[in-house]
């Protein structure tokens, strides 16, 4: 115990050294502790998304491609497909439930999506959860209406009744805006923690109905104008959606429907077994993650290697130290324990003061990781995994601590208590 | 881990399991007195045959060769163990596959249809499986339920829940 108090009593004496190390020891363990939650957390929130749902068809691209686009609103769509291709597959005796999704419009940099009411009775996520509103209703007939994501109502500050105005394509800051048709906020989903949150629903008849009279890609000038009245008494029926989402009456369908989807001979579309493109996603993924933690590793390595260097060089100019210790009865091996101690210590420090870096961090970063990339970091404590990381860091400053700790030993043997500089 | 090596070390002693536990083959969850189905023989590719490529593109889409493939019933209620490839269909937060179909080879092959119901156990299983490799194939054990087609809603298949999903790796010898 009094080596504990001399080895502290030492460090206090370089205290502005040892701040610096313990500080530098501390941004690596908070960097490899980022890492590690960012990657379990990225991963849990990618597996809770989608649940349920056996078959996602799209126009005819890559696996993961279609999955990012269809379910997590990330990158755009290829193509889209017919609406006769959709109605075809719907009415198939194995399809038990089929959610259309068109995609191409935005609010604010929240996604617009249009959809028909069996995405709020079917779609799934978590562990086969359904979406539950919190407040409202889901849009009905009149297509000017909207259901907000619990996201978006949040951030955006809507509340029942609120008016507003979607943009065209998928900017953040949209110069084009379908301002003549404002949509209704009729209800407001409960929080899901997945990309449902940042998104908002309307129904297919409007996402056709603010496109009505568009020509040639552009919006209708003057009197070729359709107002939102007029809209509303035609024909809203689509013409096409962007992918649909599948239920199957059975499972063990699922490759036969699939097959039938892929050789469609109406169109090229793509069907997709959602499981089995989240593990491609993560084997794709994996090798990233493991580059960045070899590489936080490295840094979390050089941080205890700065340690050592800080050790050693104040090793000669603390033989006076030792010799005193020594005078006043300490051993060798005192003098060896005191610099093991030593390092345990700075790395104690620096793992504790990375540990509240990091939760300092998540509790800033928080809001603006979710709204942006729509990922949640919670405050939760660490995990077996993360306790494991630490203690291995802790071990390696302890295995470090032993070099200078045996040129002590040998220094302090040969000085005695006469030191020749 | 520990648990894995547990159960390997488990079922290394087939005393323990072979008294009750049957060790299946795919080929016998086919009936022996299935009917052959006729192989539809289109090539993928040979212009030599245009039209006929042309005369497919405008008929109905394949379906599946066999959906009312014929099923072995006397596997019902039997503990069997199976190896195969395990195609995810539920995936928890954890990132463990709790669902899953298992297939007697791996990747969705295009160049033939695909298998038919009596190749496919759907299996459950609570802890759930953690899949790193969709071409790492496991062994499977658990109570084999049959279920035979009664409507048309109703397709034909294996069900299983799980009690041991092992890695498979190739016999020493």
């Amino acid at each position: 115990m009094y080596l504990l108090r001399l080895a502290m009593a030492s460090l206090a004496n370089r205290r502005f050294t040892a701040f610096l190390t313990a500080f530098a020891i501390a941004l690596s363990v908070c960097l490899l502790l980022a890492v590690e939650r960012v990657r379990t957390e990225a991963r849990t929130s990618f597996a809770s998304t989608i649940s349920g749902t056996d078959l996602i068809v799209g126009a005819r691209s890559g696996s993961i491609n279609l999955l990012l686009y269809s379910v997590f609103r990330i990158g755009n769509a290829t193509n889209n497909i017919r609406w006769d291709s959709f109605e075809h597959f719907a009415n198939d005796k194995q399809v038990k439930w089929a959610i259309p999704i068109s995609l191409g419009d935005s609010h604010r940099g929240y996604r617009v999506m249009g959809t028909n009411e069996s995405y709020f009775e079917h779609y799934q996520f978590g562990r086969q959860q359904h979406l539950e509103l919190a407040e409202g209703r889901a849009f009905a007939s009149d297509p000017f209406e909207v259901v907000l994501g619990a996201e978006v109502a949040d951030a955006l500050k809507y509340k029942l009744g609120d008016q507003l105005v979607l943009s065209h394509g998928v900017a953040v800051i949209s110069l084009v805006k379908h301002d003549d048709k404002p949509f209704t906020v009729v209800g407001i989903l409960k929080r899901t923690g997945t990309p449902v949150d940042r998104t908002l629903h309307i129904s297919l008849g409007g996402m056709e109905a603010i496109h009505i009279d568009w020509h040639n890609g552009m919006p209708a000038r003057g009197n070729e104008r359709i107002s939102a009245d007029q809209a509303r008494n035609m024909d809203l029926t689509p013409t096409a959606i962007t992918a649909f989402m599948l239920g199957l009456n059975s499972k063990i369908a699922t490759f036969s429907v699939q097959r039938e989807i892929n050789e469609f001979r109406g169109e090229p579309m793509l069907a997709i077994l959602p499981g089995v493109a989240l593990q491609e996603l993560w084997g794709l993924m994996g090798t990233a993650e493991q580059a960045l933690f070899v590489i936080s590793l490295f840094v979390v390595l050089t941080g205890l290697i700065g340690m050592l260097t800080a050790i050693l060089t104040s090793l000669n100019e603390r033989r006076r130290e030792m010799a005193i210790l020594r005078s006043v009865g300490a051993r060798p091996w005192h003098v060896a324990s005191l610099l093991i101690l030593e390092a345990f210590a700075l790395a104690l420090a620096g793992a504790v003061s990375g540990l509240a870096l990091l939760y300092i961090g998540i509790a800033l970063a928080q809001g603006y990781v979710q709204s942006s990339y729509g990922l949640y970091l919670p405050l939760s404590l660490p995990s077996a995994y993360e306790w494991k990381l630490l203690a291995g860091i802790l071990l390696a400053a302890l295995l470090m601590g032993i070099v200078p700790a045996w040129r002590a030993y040998r220094q302090s043997l040969a000085d005695g208590l006469s030191i020749r500089l | 881990m520990r648990r894995l090596l547990l159960l390997l070390a488990l079922i290394a002693s087939p005393s323990l399991w072979a008294a009750e536990t049957r060790l299946l083959t795919w080929e016998e969850m086919v009936p022996p007195d299935a009917p052959k189905v006729a192989p539809v023989m289109t090539p993928l590719h040979d212009l030599s045959k245009l039209s006929d490529t042309l005369a497919v593109e405008s008929s109905p889409a394949a379906h599946q060769l066999a959906p009312d493939a014929p099923m072995v019933k006397a596997l019902d209620g039997q503990q069997v163990r199976l190896p195969g490839y395990i195609v995810p269909l539920e995936v928890s937060e954890e990132g463990r596959v709790t669902e899953f179909l298992l297939v007697p080879y791996f990747g969705a092959c295009i160049h033939v249809p695909p298998p038919p119901p009596n190749q496919i156990v759907h299996v459950t299983s609570e802890l759930g499986v953690k899949v790193d490799e969709l071409y790492q194939p496991y062994w499977i054990e658990g109570p084999m339920k049959v279920k035979t087609s009664s409507s048309e809603l109703a397709t034909a298949g294996y069900e299983m829940e799980a009690d041991k999903i092992l890695v498979y790796e190739l016999p020493d010898s």
